[in-house]
Protein backbone atom coordinates (compact mmCIF):
# COMPACT_ATOMS: atom_id res chain seq x y z
CA UNK A 1 0.00 0.00 0.00
CA UNK A 2 1.42 3.77 -0.50
CA UNK A 3 -0.44 6.53 0.47
CA UNK A 4 -0.39 9.15 -2.00
CA UNK A 5 -2.27 12.18 -0.61
CA UNK A 6 -3.07 13.12 2.64
CA UNK A 7 -5.56 15.78 3.40
CA UNK A 8 -6.26 16.63 7.16
CA UNK A 9 -8.96 19.51 8.02
CA UNK A 10 -9.46 20.84 11.98
CA UNK A 11 -6.84 18.05 13.37
CA UNK A 12 -5.01 19.05 16.45
CA UNK A 13 -3.41 22.24 15.68
CA UNK A 14 -3.41 21.74 11.54
CA UNK A 15 -6.28 23.66 10.16
CA UNK A 16 -5.92 22.11 6.52
CA UNK A 17 -3.05 20.47 5.07
CA UNK A 18 -2.79 18.90 1.77
CA UNK A 19 0.32 16.61 1.05
CA UNK A 20 0.80 14.53 -2.68
CA UNK A 21 3.87 12.04 -1.68
CA UNK A 22 5.72 10.99 -4.73
CA UNK A 23 8.50 8.14 -4.24
CA UNK A 24 8.79 5.69 -1.42
CA UNK A 25 10.18 8.15 1.50
CA UNK A 26 8.59 11.20 3.11
CA UNK A 27 10.60 13.39 5.09
CA UNK A 28 8.77 15.84 7.69
CA UNK A 29 11.18 18.46 8.94
CA UNK A 30 11.08 20.73 11.87
CA UNK A 31 11.19 22.21 15.27
CA UNK A 32 9.05 20.45 18.05
CA UNK A 33 5.50 20.93 18.83
CA UNK A 34 5.13 22.35 15.10
CA UNK A 35 2.51 19.98 14.04
CA UNK A 36 5.41 17.17 12.41
CA UNK A 37 3.53 14.01 14.98
CA UNK A 38 -0.02 15.13 14.85
CA UNK A 39 0.14 14.38 10.81
CA UNK A 40 1.87 10.98 11.10
CA UNK A 41 -0.70 10.58 14.05
CA UNK A 42 -3.68 10.61 11.45
CA UNK A 43 -1.82 8.90 8.73
CA UNK A 44 -1.72 6.10 11.56
CA UNK A 45 -5.39 6.35 12.30
CA UNK A 46 -5.98 4.76 9.02
CA UNK A 47 -5.44 1.10 10.13
CA UNK A 48 -8.02 0.53 12.75
CA UNK A 49 -9.53 4.38 13.70
CA UNK A 50 -6.80 4.28 16.78
CA UNK A 51 -4.39 6.99 17.98
CA UNK A 52 -1.13 5.83 18.35
CA UNK A 53 -1.19 8.61 21.01
CA UNK A 54 -4.89 8.89 22.51
CA UNK A 55 -7.13 6.50 23.41
CA UNK A 56 -9.63 9.41 23.33
CA UNK A 57 -10.46 10.99 20.34
CA UNK A 58 -12.18 13.86 21.20
CA UNK A 59 -8.55 15.33 21.14
CA UNK A 60 -7.88 15.23 17.90
CA UNK A 61 -10.41 17.41 16.85
CA UNK A 62 -9.47 20.87 16.62
CA UNK A 63 -9.69 23.75 19.42
CA UNK A 64 -12.59 25.47 18.52
CA UNK A 65 -14.08 23.40 15.89
CA UNK A 66 -16.71 20.76 15.94
CA UNK A 67 -15.20 17.81 13.82
CA UNK A 68 -12.25 17.03 11.91
CA UNK A 69 -11.36 15.33 8.71
CA UNK A 70 -8.65 13.13 7.41
CA UNK A 71 -8.99 11.68 3.90
CA UNK A 72 -6.52 9.27 2.38
CA UNK A 73 -5.62 8.42 -1.64
CA UNK A 74 -4.00 5.13 -1.94
CA UNK A 75 -2.65 2.86 -3.98
CA UNK A 76 -3.57 -0.34 -2.96
CA UNK A 77 -2.34 -4.20 -3.43
CA UNK A 78 -6.26 -5.42 -3.16
CA UNK A 79 -8.65 -2.49 -4.07
CA UNK A 80 -6.14 -0.53 -7.07
CA UNK A 81 -7.26 3.23 -6.12
CA UNK A 82 -8.77 3.62 -2.93
CA UNK A 83 -10.04 6.88 -0.84
CA UNK A 84 -10.82 6.73 2.71
CA UNK A 85 -12.53 9.70 4.03
CA UNK A 86 -12.56 9.59 8.38
CA UNK A 87 -14.83 12.22 9.86
CA UNK A 88 -14.36 12.77 13.85
CA UNK A 89 -16.41 14.65 15.67
CA UNK A 90 -16.19 15.48 19.63
CA UNK A 91 -18.95 12.56 19.67
CA UNK A 92 -18.31 10.12 16.88
CA UNK A 93 -17.08 9.40 14.07
CA UNK A 94 -17.99 8.53 10.73
CA UNK A 95 -15.89 6.55 7.53
CA UNK A 96 -16.34 6.47 4.55
CA UNK A 97 -14.90 4.07 1.60
CA UNK A 98 -14.56 4.84 -1.89
CA UNK A 99 -17.91 6.70 -1.50
CA UNK A 100 -19.39 4.04 0.52
CA UNK A 101 -20.30 4.73 4.53
CA UNK A 102 -18.81 1.32 6.52
CA UNK A 103 -20.46 1.57 9.92
CA UNK A 104 -19.03 -1.82 11.10
CA UNK A 105 -15.50 -0.91 12.54
CA UNK A 106 -14.76 -4.68 11.68
CA UNK A 107 -15.41 -4.19 7.91
CA UNK A 108 -12.90 -2.13 7.81
CA UNK A 109 -10.04 -3.79 9.96
CA UNK A 110 -7.66 -5.73 7.64
CA UNK A 111 -7.42 -3.49 4.96
CA UNK A 112 -5.00 -0.68 5.52
CA UNK A 113 -2.31 -1.60 7.62
CA UNK A 114 0.59 1.35 9.11
CA UNK A 115 3.00 1.06 11.71
CA UNK A 116 4.21 3.94 14.00
CA UNK A 117 7.39 3.97 14.84
CA UNK A 118 7.98 6.38 17.93
CA UNK A 119 10.43 7.64 20.40
CA UNK A 120 7.53 6.41 23.25
CA UNK A 121 7.98 3.20 21.76
CA UNK A 122 10.81 2.82 24.87
CA UNK A 123 8.49 2.68 27.60
CA UNK A 124 6.76 -0.69 26.05
CA UNK A 125 9.77 -2.60 27.45
CA UNK A 126 10.56 -0.79 30.54
CA UNK A 127 6.38 0.54 31.57
CA UNK A 128 3.47 -0.99 33.21
CA UNK A 129 1.53 -4.48 31.77
CA UNK A 130 -1.37 -2.19 30.84
CA UNK A 131 0.54 -0.69 28.13
CA UNK A 132 1.77 -3.61 26.86
CA UNK A 133 -1.52 -5.17 26.58
CA UNK A 134 -2.96 -2.58 24.67
CA UNK A 135 0.12 -2.87 21.94
CA UNK A 136 -0.85 -6.47 22.20
CA UNK A 137 -4.71 -6.06 21.34
CA UNK A 138 -4.12 -3.05 19.39
CA UNK A 139 -1.93 -5.10 16.73
CA UNK A 140 -3.73 -8.49 16.99
CA UNK A 141 -6.70 -6.79 16.51
CA UNK A 142 -5.94 -4.20 13.68
CA UNK A 143 -5.65 -7.30 11.42
CA UNK A 144 -8.28 -9.51 12.44
CA UNK A 145 -12.10 -8.47 13.31
CA UNK A 146 -12.09 -12.39 14.89
CA UNK A 147 -9.60 -11.22 17.89
CA UNK A 148 -11.73 -7.92 17.75
CA UNK A 149 -14.86 -9.75 18.56
CA UNK A 150 -13.31 -11.88 21.26
CA UNK A 151 -11.44 -9.13 22.78
CA UNK A 152 -15.11 -7.36 23.19
CA UNK A 153 -17.26 -10.16 24.26
CA UNK A 154 -14.42 -11.35 26.80
CA UNK A 155 -14.40 -7.04 27.80
CA UNK A 156 -18.23 -7.43 28.21
CA UNK A 157 -18.44 -10.32 30.41
CA UNK A 158 -15.79 -9.16 32.15
CA UNK A 159 -17.35 -5.67 33.26
CA UNK A 160 -20.35 -7.32 33.76
CA UNK A 161 -19.16 -9.85 36.49
CA UNK A 162 -17.24 -7.17 38.12
CA UNK A 163 -19.86 -4.96 38.53
CA UNK A 164 -21.88 -8.10 40.34
CA UNK A 165 -18.96 -7.99 42.32
CA UNK A 166 -18.53 -4.03 43.16
CA UNK A 167 -22.00 -4.22 44.42
CA UNK A 168 -21.44 -6.77 47.10
CA UNK A 169 -23.40 -9.63 48.00
CA UNK A 170 -23.82 -11.19 44.34
CA UNK A 171 -25.48 -14.12 44.03
CA UNK A 172 -23.48 -17.12 42.97
CA UNK A 173 -26.26 -18.24 39.99
CA UNK A 174 -25.77 -14.62 38.76
CA UNK A 175 -21.61 -14.86 38.53
CA UNK A 176 -22.23 -18.38 37.55
CA UNK A 177 -23.89 -16.62 33.83
CA UNK A 178 -21.75 -14.29 33.50
CA UNK A 179 -18.99 -16.43 34.03
CA UNK A 180 -20.34 -18.96 31.35
CA UNK A 181 -19.88 -16.00 28.76
CA UNK A 182 -16.79 -15.38 29.97
CA UNK A 183 -14.44 -18.40 30.35
CA UNK A 184 -15.00 -19.23 26.77
CA UNK A 185 -13.72 -16.01 25.70
CA UNK A 186 -10.85 -15.37 28.28
CA UNK A 187 -9.57 -19.67 26.65
CA UNK A 188 -9.48 -18.08 23.30
CA UNK A 189 -8.20 -14.83 23.74
CA UNK A 190 -5.50 -16.56 25.52
CA UNK A 191 -4.95 -19.26 22.83
CA UNK A 192 -5.10 -16.12 19.97
CA UNK A 193 -2.31 -13.75 22.12
CA UNK A 194 -0.24 -17.15 22.58
CA UNK A 195 0.07 -17.55 19.15
CA UNK A 196 0.47 -14.47 18.32
CA UNK A 197 3.04 -13.72 20.23
CA UNK A 198 4.93 -16.54 19.17
CA UNK A 199 4.83 -15.44 15.47
CA UNK A 200 5.98 -12.30 16.69
CA UNK A 201 8.39 -13.13 18.83
CA UNK A 202 10.46 -15.26 16.18
CA UNK A 203 10.56 -11.77 13.42
CA UNK A 204 11.60 -9.78 16.31
CA UNK A 205 14.53 -12.54 16.75
CA UNK A 206 15.62 -12.01 13.46
CA UNK A 207 15.31 -8.17 13.30
CA UNK A 208 17.19 -7.87 16.89
CA UNK A 209 20.14 -9.28 15.32
CA UNK A 210 20.46 -7.59 12.13
CA UNK A 211 19.43 -4.08 14.16
CA UNK A 212 21.86 -4.29 17.33
CA UNK A 213 24.73 -6.69 14.83
CA UNK A 214 24.86 -8.97 17.95
CA UNK A 215 24.31 -12.64 18.30
CA UNK A 216 22.64 -12.56 21.02
CA UNK A 217 19.16 -14.17 20.90
CA UNK A 218 15.84 -11.80 21.74
CA UNK A 219 12.75 -12.87 22.10
CA UNK A 220 9.23 -12.20 23.44
CA UNK A 221 7.69 -14.66 25.92
CA UNK A 222 4.04 -14.46 27.12
CA UNK A 223 2.91 -14.58 30.92
CA UNK A 224 -0.25 -15.35 30.98
CA UNK A 225 -1.97 -14.82 34.03
CA UNK A 226 -4.14 -18.03 33.69
CA UNK A 227 -1.65 -20.13 31.52
CA UNK A 228 -4.19 -22.76 30.62
CA UNK A 229 -6.27 -21.91 27.49
CA UNK A 230 -9.22 -24.07 28.34
CA UNK A 231 -12.51 -23.16 29.24
CA UNK A 232 -13.30 -25.80 31.55
CA UNK A 233 -10.10 -24.83 33.66
CA UNK A 234 -11.15 -21.14 33.78
CA UNK A 235 -14.46 -21.71 34.66
CA UNK A 236 -13.34 -24.04 37.56
CA UNK A 237 -10.66 -21.42 38.52
CA UNK A 238 -13.26 -18.81 38.63
CA UNK A 239 -15.84 -20.38 40.66
CA UNK A 240 -13.06 -21.71 43.44
CA UNK A 241 -11.92 -17.62 43.04
CA UNK A 242 -15.67 -16.22 43.77
CA UNK A 243 -15.07 -15.98 47.73
CA UNK A 244 -11.47 -13.94 47.21
CA UNK A 245 -12.71 -11.89 44.29
CA UNK A 246 -15.84 -10.81 46.06
CA UNK A 247 -13.55 -9.63 49.19
CA UNK A 248 -11.57 -7.89 46.23
CA UNK A 249 -14.93 -6.71 44.97
CA UNK A 250 -12.91 -7.34 41.49
CA UNK A 251 -11.91 -10.51 39.20
CA UNK A 252 -8.73 -11.83 40.17
CA UNK A 253 -7.66 -14.14 37.48
CA UNK A 254 -8.29 -13.91 33.68
CA UNK A 255 -5.93 -12.76 30.49
CA UNK A 256 -7.06 -8.82 31.57
CA UNK A 257 -4.06 -9.50 33.92
CA UNK A 258 -2.06 -11.15 31.24
CA UNK A 259 1.92 -9.67 30.44
CA UNK A 260 4.69 -10.24 28.26
CA UNK A 261 8.78 -9.51 28.33
CA UNK A 262 11.17 -8.35 26.25
CA UNK A 263 14.12 -10.84 26.54
CA UNK A 264 17.86 -11.02 25.52
CA UNK A 265 19.69 -13.88 25.72
CA UNK A 266 16.89 -15.07 28.38
CA UNK A 267 17.10 -12.39 30.87
CA UNK A 268 14.39 -9.52 31.26
CA UNK A 269 15.51 -6.58 28.92
CA UNK A 270 13.62 -4.37 31.46
CA UNK A 271 16.16 -4.90 33.66
CA UNK A 272 19.07 -6.37 32.30
CA UNK A 273 19.71 -4.86 28.69
CA UNK A 274 21.71 -1.12 28.47
CA UNK A 275 19.67 1.23 26.32
CA UNK A 276 20.82 0.79 23.41
CA UNK A 277 20.11 -2.60 23.33
CA UNK A 278 16.12 -1.52 24.62
CA UNK A 279 15.96 0.61 21.70
CA UNK A 280 17.00 -2.02 19.39
CA UNK A 281 14.33 -4.04 20.69
CA UNK A 282 11.41 -1.73 20.09
CA UNK A 283 12.35 -1.00 16.68
CA UNK A 284 12.51 -4.97 16.19
CA UNK A 285 9.16 -5.03 17.94
CA UNK A 286 7.69 -2.62 15.38
CA UNK A 287 9.28 -4.97 12.46
CA UNK A 288 7.55 -8.06 13.92
CA UNK A 289 4.71 -5.98 13.79
CA UNK A 290 4.89 -4.77 10.26
CA UNK A 291 5.72 -8.56 9.02
CA UNK A 292 2.69 -9.74 11.16
CA UNK A 293 0.15 -7.05 9.54
CA UNK A 294 1.34 -8.80 6.22
CA UNK A 295 1.53 -11.64 6.67
CA UNK A 296 -2.88 -11.39 7.97
CA UNK A 297 -3.37 -8.97 5.38
CA UNK A 298 -1.27 -9.46 2.33
CA UNK A 299 -0.66 -5.28 2.26
CA UNK A 300 2.19 -3.84 2.65
CA UNK A 301 2.35 -1.27 5.31
CA UNK A 302 3.66 2.10 5.26
CA UNK A 303 5.98 2.77 7.79
CA UNK A 304 5.70 5.84 9.92
CA UNK A 305 8.30 6.84 11.82
CA UNK A 306 8.28 9.67 14.54
CA UNK A 307 11.46 10.76 15.31
CA UNK A 308 13.52 7.86 15.72
CA UNK A 309 16.01 7.64 13.06
CA UNK A 310 17.47 11.22 14.41
CA UNK A 311 17.65 9.03 17.86
CA UNK A 312 20.11 6.58 16.64
CA UNK A 313 24.06 6.50 15.52
CA UNK A 314 24.49 6.27 12.39
CA UNK A 315 25.71 2.52 12.55
CA UNK A 316 22.82 1.42 13.93
CA UNK A 317 20.62 3.39 11.44
CA UNK A 318 22.16 1.74 8.70
CA UNK A 319 21.51 -1.47 10.30
CA UNK A 320 18.20 -0.66 11.14
CA UNK A 321 17.17 0.86 7.47
CA UNK A 322 18.47 -2.78 6.11
CA UNK A 323 16.15 -4.82 7.84
CA UNK A 324 12.99 -2.65 6.93
CA UNK A 325 10.98 -3.89 3.69
CA UNK A 326 13.14 -2.08 0.58
CA UNK A 327 9.47 -1.78 -1.15
CA UNK A 328 7.75 -0.46 1.75
CA UNK A 329 6.61 3.90 1.93
CA UNK A 330 8.46 5.58 4.77
CA UNK A 331 6.91 8.98 6.17
CA UNK A 332 9.46 9.99 8.93
CA UNK A 333 10.02 12.90 10.84
CA UNK A 334 13.15 14.87 12.31
CA UNK A 335 14.24 18.16 13.64
CA UNK A 336 17.26 17.57 11.35
CA UNK A 337 17.44 16.89 7.78
CA UNK A 338 17.05 13.61 6.48
CA UNK A 339 20.09 11.33 5.84
CA UNK A 340 20.74 10.96 2.42
CA UNK A 341 22.67 7.80 3.04
CA UNK A 342 19.29 6.34 2.77
CA UNK A 343 17.99 6.96 -0.11
CA UNK A 344 16.31 10.10 -1.88
CA UNK A 345 13.48 12.06 0.54
CA UNK A 346 10.78 14.05 -0.56
CA UNK A 347 10.96 16.84 2.33
CA UNK A 348 8.48 18.89 3.60
CA UNK A 349 9.16 21.38 6.02
CA UNK A 350 6.77 22.04 9.15
CA UNK A 351 6.20 25.36 10.40
CA UNK A 352 2.62 26.40 12.88
CA UNK A 353 0.96 23.23 11.50
CA UNK A 354 1.84 24.69 7.90
CA UNK A 355 3.22 22.12 5.72
CA UNK A 356 5.46 23.77 2.46
CA UNK A 357 7.29 20.96 0.51
CA UNK A 358 10.85 21.75 -0.03
CA UNK A 359 12.54 22.03 -3.95
CA UNK A 360 15.01 19.49 -4.25
CA UNK A 361 18.28 21.13 -4.24
CA UNK A 362 20.83 21.64 -7.03
CA UNK B 1 -42.20 29.96 23.11
CA UNK B 2 -45.35 29.95 25.70
CA UNK B 3 -45.31 28.36 29.56
CA UNK B 4 -47.80 25.75 28.49
CA UNK B 5 -45.84 24.79 24.48
CA UNK B 6 -42.22 24.78 26.53
CA UNK B 7 -44.09 22.63 29.12
CA UNK B 8 -45.05 20.22 26.29
CA UNK B 9 -41.94 19.97 24.29
CA UNK B 10 -40.34 19.26 27.49
CA UNK B 11 -42.21 16.29 28.38
CA UNK B 12 -42.10 14.65 24.20
CA UNK B 13 -38.64 15.61 24.82
CA UNK B 14 -38.56 12.35 27.48
CA UNK B 15 -39.70 10.04 24.96
CA UNK B 16 -37.04 7.85 23.83
CA UNK B 17 -35.49 8.94 20.25
CA UNK B 18 -36.67 12.27 20.29
CA UNK B 19 -34.30 15.34 20.98
CA UNK B 20 -34.90 18.74 21.10
CA UNK B 21 -35.07 19.49 17.24
CA UNK B 22 -37.68 16.61 16.89
CA UNK B 23 -39.88 17.35 19.59
CA UNK B 24 -40.30 21.38 18.94
CA UNK B 25 -41.71 20.28 15.48
CA UNK B 26 -44.01 17.43 17.04
CA UNK B 27 -45.26 20.36 19.24
CA UNK B 28 -45.47 22.94 16.58
CA UNK B 29 -47.60 19.95 14.37
CA UNK B 30 -50.03 19.42 17.12
CA UNK B 31 -50.46 23.21 18.25
CA UNK B 32 -50.16 25.25 14.81
CA UNK B 33 -49.96 23.27 11.90
CA UNK B 34 -52.47 20.32 12.38
CA UNK B 35 -54.99 21.24 15.53
CA UNK B 36 -57.43 19.26 14.18
CA UNK B 37 -55.72 16.14 15.29
CA UNK B 38 -55.30 16.68 18.57
CA UNK B 39 -58.71 15.98 20.53
CA UNK B 40 -58.38 12.35 19.05
CA UNK B 41 -54.87 11.99 19.71
CA UNK B 42 -55.61 13.16 23.54
CA UNK B 43 -58.39 10.35 23.61
CA UNK B 44 -56.59 7.76 22.26
CA UNK B 45 -53.38 8.37 24.93
CA UNK B 46 -56.57 8.48 27.75
CA UNK B 47 -57.91 5.42 26.25
CA UNK B 48 -54.41 3.58 26.08
CA UNK B 49 -53.34 4.92 29.64
CA UNK B 50 -56.90 3.45 30.88
CA UNK B 51 -56.73 0.25 29.09
CA UNK B 52 -53.72 -0.87 28.22
CA UNK B 53 -51.21 -3.12 31.04
CA UNK B 54 -49.40 -5.91 31.16
CA UNK B 55 -50.86 -9.21 30.45
CA UNK B 56 -50.98 -11.53 34.13
CA UNK B 57 -49.39 -14.24 32.15
CA UNK B 58 -46.85 -13.58 29.66
CA UNK B 59 -46.31 -9.63 30.48
CA UNK B 60 -47.19 -8.67 26.77
CA UNK B 61 -49.58 -5.99 26.05
CA UNK B 62 -53.39 -6.90 27.26
CA UNK B 63 -56.66 -4.67 27.24
CA UNK B 64 -57.93 -7.53 29.53
CA UNK B 65 -56.73 -9.82 31.91
CA UNK B 66 -55.09 -12.01 29.55
CA UNK B 67 -53.72 -10.71 26.27
CA UNK B 68 -55.00 -12.21 23.20
CA UNK B 69 -52.15 -14.80 22.42
CA UNK B 70 -52.55 -16.49 25.92
CA UNK B 71 -56.29 -15.56 25.43
CA UNK B 72 -56.13 -18.07 22.05
CA UNK B 73 -57.29 -21.79 22.82
CA UNK B 74 -55.93 -22.98 19.38
CA UNK B 75 -52.43 -22.00 19.98
CA UNK B 76 -49.81 -23.97 21.78
CA UNK B 77 -49.81 -23.62 25.15
CA UNK B 78 -47.33 -26.30 26.00
CA UNK B 79 -44.53 -24.30 24.38
CA UNK B 80 -43.46 -21.23 25.47
CA UNK B 81 -41.27 -18.69 23.59
CA UNK B 82 -39.22 -16.26 26.32
CA UNK B 83 -37.96 -12.93 24.80
CA UNK B 84 -36.52 -9.57 25.95
CA UNK B 85 -39.42 -7.47 24.43
CA UNK B 86 -42.69 -6.72 23.20
CA UNK B 87 -41.06 -5.69 19.54
CA UNK B 88 -38.86 -9.01 20.03
CA UNK B 89 -42.53 -11.05 20.21
CA UNK B 90 -44.05 -8.80 17.41
CA UNK B 91 -41.38 -9.85 15.33
CA UNK B 92 -41.40 -13.50 15.47
CA UNK B 93 -45.61 -13.15 15.26
CA UNK B 94 -45.14 -11.29 11.78
CA UNK B 95 -42.68 -14.47 10.81
CA UNK B 96 -46.09 -16.78 11.13
CA UNK B 97 -43.05 -19.32 12.22
CA UNK B 98 -44.75 -19.45 15.42
CA UNK B 99 -47.65 -20.96 17.11
CA UNK B 100 -47.14 -21.49 20.63
CA UNK B 101 -46.86 -19.11 23.75
CA UNK B 102 -44.57 -16.00 24.81
CA UNK B 103 -42.64 -14.90 28.15
CA UNK B 104 -41.96 -11.26 27.84
CA UNK B 105 -38.76 -10.90 30.44
CA UNK B 106 -38.63 -6.66 29.46
CA UNK B 107 -34.63 -6.77 29.96
CA UNK B 108 -32.15 -8.74 30.24
CA UNK B 109 -29.35 -9.39 32.94
CA UNK B 110 -26.51 -6.59 32.96
CA UNK B 111 -25.41 -5.69 36.43
CA UNK B 112 -23.49 -2.51 34.58
CA UNK B 113 -26.66 -1.22 34.03
CA UNK B 114 -28.25 -2.06 37.07
CA UNK B 115 -30.80 -4.96 36.19
CA UNK B 116 -30.92 -8.27 38.13
CA UNK B 117 -33.20 -10.95 38.72
CA UNK B 118 -35.86 -9.09 40.19
CA UNK B 119 -36.04 -6.03 37.70
CA UNK B 120 -36.69 -8.81 35.10
CA UNK B 121 -40.70 -10.81 34.27
CA UNK B 122 -39.38 -14.04 36.01
CA UNK B 123 -41.48 -14.55 39.01
CA UNK B 124 -44.77 -15.16 36.64
CA UNK B 125 -42.50 -17.27 34.57
CA UNK B 126 -41.59 -19.34 37.74
CA UNK B 127 -45.54 -19.48 38.57
CA UNK B 128 -46.30 -20.35 35.07
CA UNK B 129 -43.82 -23.68 35.17
CA UNK B 130 -45.41 -24.50 38.60
CA UNK B 131 -48.95 -24.79 37.01
CA UNK B 132 -47.93 -26.85 34.39
CA UNK B 133 -49.11 -27.72 31.20
CA UNK B 134 -45.26 -26.29 30.11
CA UNK B 135 -43.21 -28.50 27.93
CA UNK B 136 -40.90 -26.67 26.34
CA UNK B 137 -39.02 -23.39 26.51
CA UNK B 138 -37.29 -21.73 23.56
CA UNK B 139 -35.15 -19.04 24.25
CA UNK B 140 -35.27 -16.56 21.83
CA UNK B 141 -32.75 -13.60 23.71
CA UNK B 142 -30.45 -11.89 21.67
CA UNK B 143 -26.91 -13.24 21.33
CA UNK B 144 -24.60 -10.96 23.15
CA UNK B 145 -23.07 -11.54 26.62
CA UNK B 146 -26.16 -10.28 28.42
CA UNK B 147 -28.53 -12.15 26.23
CA UNK B 148 -26.47 -15.64 27.09
CA UNK B 149 -26.06 -14.84 30.46
CA UNK B 150 -30.07 -14.84 31.01
CA UNK B 151 -30.19 -17.55 29.22
CA UNK B 152 -27.92 -19.62 32.04
CA UNK B 153 -29.60 -18.12 34.62
CA UNK B 154 -33.09 -18.68 33.84
CA UNK B 155 -31.85 -22.38 32.81
CA UNK B 156 -30.30 -22.84 36.21
CA UNK B 157 -33.09 -21.15 38.02
CA UNK B 158 -35.47 -23.98 36.67
CA UNK B 159 -32.99 -26.77 37.32
CA UNK B 160 -32.96 -25.81 40.63
CA UNK B 161 -36.60 -26.01 41.14
CA UNK B 162 -36.81 -29.62 39.94
CA UNK B 163 -38.26 -28.39 36.11
CA UNK B 164 -37.49 -30.86 33.42
CA UNK B 165 -38.78 -28.91 30.67
CA UNK B 166 -37.21 -29.14 27.07
CA UNK B 167 -35.32 -26.40 26.58
CA UNK B 168 -33.91 -25.37 23.39
CA UNK B 169 -32.12 -21.73 22.48
CA UNK B 170 -32.79 -19.82 18.99
CA UNK B 171 -30.41 -16.90 17.63
CA UNK B 172 -27.46 -18.73 16.94
CA UNK B 173 -28.13 -17.89 13.00
CA UNK B 174 -29.31 -14.11 14.04
CA UNK B 175 -26.86 -11.72 13.06
CA UNK B 176 -24.36 -11.44 16.40
CA UNK B 177 -24.85 -9.13 18.90
CA UNK B 178 -28.52 -8.58 17.73
CA UNK B 179 -31.52 -9.47 19.18
CA UNK B 180 -34.42 -11.04 17.39
CA UNK B 181 -36.21 -7.41 16.13
CA UNK B 182 -33.28 -7.12 13.42
CA UNK B 183 -33.80 -10.42 11.97
CA UNK B 184 -36.24 -11.10 8.80
CA UNK B 185 -39.20 -13.36 9.19
CA UNK B 186 -37.33 -15.84 6.92
CA UNK B 187 -33.89 -16.05 9.46
CA UNK B 188 -36.47 -16.48 12.16
CA UNK B 189 -38.39 -19.23 10.44
CA UNK B 190 -35.20 -21.13 10.14
CA UNK B 191 -33.87 -19.94 13.80
CA UNK B 192 -36.89 -21.81 15.27
CA UNK B 193 -36.59 -24.70 12.95
CA UNK B 194 -33.35 -24.74 13.74
CA UNK B 195 -33.32 -24.49 17.56
CA UNK B 196 -31.15 -26.39 19.65
CA UNK B 197 -31.52 -28.17 22.80
CA UNK B 198 -30.18 -25.97 25.55
CA UNK B 199 -27.65 -27.01 28.50
ZN1 LIG C 1 -50.21 -12.98 27.48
Amino acid sequence: MRLRKLTLRHFRNVVFAGLEFSGRQQFLAGANGQGKTNLLEAAGFLTALRSFRTAESKLLVGHGQSAAAVSFELEHERLGEAHVLIKLRRDGRELWCDSARVTRLADHLGKFPTVVFSSQDMLLVRGSPAGRRRWLDLTLAAMDAGYLAVLQTFSRALAERNALLKRGGADERQLAAFEQTLAPAAAELIARRAAGLLALSATLKSAYGQISGETEKAGLTYEPNFAEPSSDALLARLEVGRARDAQFRTTLIGPHRDDFQFAVRGTAAKDFASEGQQRSLVLALRIAQAAWFQAKSGVRPVLLADDVLGELDPERRRRFWGTIDAEAQVIATGTSPPDGALGPWQVFEVADGMFTEKPVGP
Amino acid sequence: MTPAFDKLQKHLKQLPGLGYRSSERIALHLLVEKPARLPALVEALEEAARSVRRCARCGSLAEGELCGICADERRDHAVVCVVEQVPDLVAIERSTAYRGMYHVLHGKLSPMHGVGPDDLNLASLFERMAASGVEEIILALSNDVEGEATCHYLTERLAAMGHTVKISRIGFGLPSGGGVLYADSVTLKSALDGRRAYS
